[in-house]
C-alpha cells in the first residue's frame, strides 16, 4: 500500500522534476530572460500543485458523498474517491516536481 | 453525538484546502498582468524609482522565496500591508472593517433563503401537482434564473422609488451614529438600542438591508425550496412514512415528525454550498446598493495588482466556506450518524 502511493507520488514528482527543467530551457527561449522563465515555470507548477493539493483534500471530503450520490441516481460512471484522490496526488506531484524543477534549474543556470 | 476522530479528521483537512487555496492564489496572481512595482511607483517614475519599489517590497527575490515567505506569512496570520488600495494599511485591519459589512449581507441572504425556501419545499412536495406547487416551482425558477444585477435595481425602481417604503443605498441613516462593536450594523444598532439610544436606529439599519437581503435570499430560496421539495417528494415515498400512518399518525406529523429530518440532509449540502454563491452574490449586491463592503475593494485590488490584499481577501473568504462546510458535515453527521461511517 504504502509502496504504491510512494511510487505514485514519486513518478509524478520525478515527471515534473524533468518537465521543470527541461520547460525552464524553452521558456528562457520563448522569454529571453532567465528571471522571467523561472518565474513563469515556477507559477506553472504551484499552479498544478495547489489545484492538485486542493483536489485532493477535496475528494477526501466530498467524493464519497458524490460517488454515492452517482449511485443512489443510477448514473455511476465509474467513478471513484479513490481515483479520484490518486488523480489529484499525481498532478499535484506533479506541480510541486515543476517547482523543485525549475527553482534548481534556475540557481544551476545561475539565473539568482 | 458527532464523534471526537470524526470532527478533528474534518478539523485536520482544512489545512491542505487552505494550503491549496493560497497556493493557487498566489499562482494566478503573479500569472496575471500588470506590475504593482510601476503602479506604485506612479506613471511620471524612473525605471531606478521603480527598481526601488521593486526591491523595497521583495519582488527582485525569487519567486520560491516569495513564495516561501507568502506561506510564512500566512501561518503567522501576517497578511502583509496593501500596496495601492489602502496603502501602508495592514490587510488583516481592512479585512476587519469591511468584511462585517459583507458577511452580514450574505448571513442574511442566507437566512431569508432558509426561511422561505424550507417552508416553500415542504408545502410544494406535500401539495404536489396543485396550483400551490405550480406556482411555488415557478417561483423558485424565476429566482434561480434572475440575475442579481437585474432584480437589485428593478427592486430599488419598486421599493424605493415609486413607493417610497425603503432606502434605495447605505446600511443606515446618515442621522444615526452608532458606536462599532462587532461590524455588523444590524447588531450593533440593537445593542445600542438596548443600551438606551433609542430603537431609530435599529429600524433604519434593517430598513436598509431588507433589499438587498431580499435580492440576495431570493436566489437562495429558489434553489432551497427546489431541493426540498425534490428531496421530501422522495422521502414521503419511503416505507417508513407509510408504516407510520398505517399506525394511526396523523399526516402532518408523520411528515415533520419522520420526514422532515431525513428530507433535510442534501438541503444542507446545497446551503453550505451555497454560502460561497452568497459571499460572491454579496460582492456584487454591494456594488448595486452602495454598499461599502468587500466587494469594490476586492474588484479595486485585482485592477491595480494588490497582492497582498487580493491574497488576504480570498483567503478568508475561503476560511470561511470551508468552515461553513465543515458546520454542514458535522449537522450531517448529527442528523444521520451512518455518515460518519
Amino acid at each position: 500500500m504504502f509502496e504504491s502511493r510512494l511510487r505514485l507520488v514519486g513518478s509524478a514528482l520525478a515527471v515534473g522534476l524533468v518537465v521543470g527543467a527541461g520547460g525552464l530551457v524553452f521558456a528562457i527561449l520563448a522569454l529571453g530572460s532567465v528571471r522571467d522563465a523561472s518565474e513563469t515555470m515556477f507559477v506553472l507548477g504551484a499552479l498544478a500543485f495547489g489545484f492538485g493539493l486542493l483536489g485532493w483534500s477535496g475528494s477526501i471530503l466530498a467524493a464519497n458523498s458524490v460517488e454515492a450520490m452517482q449511485e443512489h441516481l443510477d448514473a455511476a460512471s465509474g467513478w471513484t474517491e479513490q481515483n479520484s484522490r490518486r488523480a489529484m496526488a499525481r498532478i499535484g506531484s506533479f506541480g510541486f516536481g515543476v517547482m523543485v524543477g525549475s527553482a534548481v534549474a534556475t540557481v544551476a543556470l545561475g539565473g539568482v | 453525538m458527532v464523534s471526537k476522530r470524526f470532527f478533528l479528521k474534518r478539523l485536520l483537512l482544512l489545512v491542505p484546502v487552505l494550503f491549496g487555496v493560497a497556493t493557487l492564489v498566489f499562482a494566478i496572481l503573479h500569472l496575471s498582468p500588470g506590475d504593482p512595482a510601476k503602479v506604485i511607483a506612479g506613471q511620471r517614475a524612473t525605471a531606478e524609482q521603480v527598481a526601488a519599489v521593486r526591491t523595497e517590497l521583495g519582488l527582485n527575490d525569487p519567486i520560491w522565496v516569495q513564495y516561501g515567505r507568502y506561506l510564512f506569512d500566512i501561518v503567522t496570520l501576517n497578511l502583509g500591508d496593501s500596496y495601492i488600495v489602502r496603502k501602508g494599511v495592514p490587510v488583516l485591519t481592512i479585512l476587519r472593517a469591511r468584511l462585517p459589512v459583507t458577511l452580514e449581507l450574505a448571513l442574511y441572504g442566507q437566512l431569508l433563503g432558509i426561511l422561505f425556501g424550507i417552508p416553500l419545499g415542504v408545502l410544494s412536495a406535500v401539495k404536489q401537482d396543485t396550483i400551490t406547487d405550480h406556482l411555488t416551482r415557478v417561483g423558485a425558477l424565476t429566482g434561480i434564473s434572475v440575475p442579481i444585477y437585474w432584480s437589485g435595481p428593478l427592486l430599488i425602481l419598486l421599493f424605493a422609488q415609486f413607493l417610497g417604503l425603503l432606502p434605495a443605498s447605505g446600511r443606515i441613516a446618515s442621522a444615526y451614529d452608532v458606536p462599532v462593536y462587532t461590524g455588523l450594523i444590524t447588531l450593533d444598532s440593537l445593542v445600542y438600542a438596548l443600551s438606551g439610544g433609542g430603537f431609530g436606529a435599529f429600524q433604519s439599519a434593517i430598513s436598509h438591508m431588507l433589499l438587498p437581503a431580499a435580492v440576495i435570499g431570493v436566489y437562495s430560496m429558489a434553489l432551497i425550496s427546489r431541493m426540498m421539495r425534490s428531496s421530501m417528494l422522495e422521502v414521503v415515498r419511503q416505507d417508513y412514512m407509510r408504516t407510520a400512518r398505517a399506525k394511526g399518525q396523523g399526516a402532518k406529523i408523520t411528515i415533520m415528525k419522520h420526514g422532515f429530518r431525513n428530507a433535510t440532509i442534501p438541503v444542507i449540502t446545497v446551503i453550505g454550498i451555497q454560502f460561497g454563491t452568497l459571499l460572491g452574490g454579496a460582492v456584487l449586491t454591494e456594488t448595486v446598493f452602495g454598499i461599502g463592503g468587500i466587494g469594490t475593494l476586492l474588484v479595486n485590488a485585482i485592477e491595480v495588482g494588490d497582492y497582498p490584499l487580493v491574497q488576504g481577501t480570498v483567503l478568508v473568504f475561503a476560511f470561511l466556506f470551508t468552515l461553513v462546510n465543515l458546520g454542514v458535515d458535522l449537522t450531517y453527521s448529527y442528523l444521520d450518524p451512518r455518515i460518519e461511517q
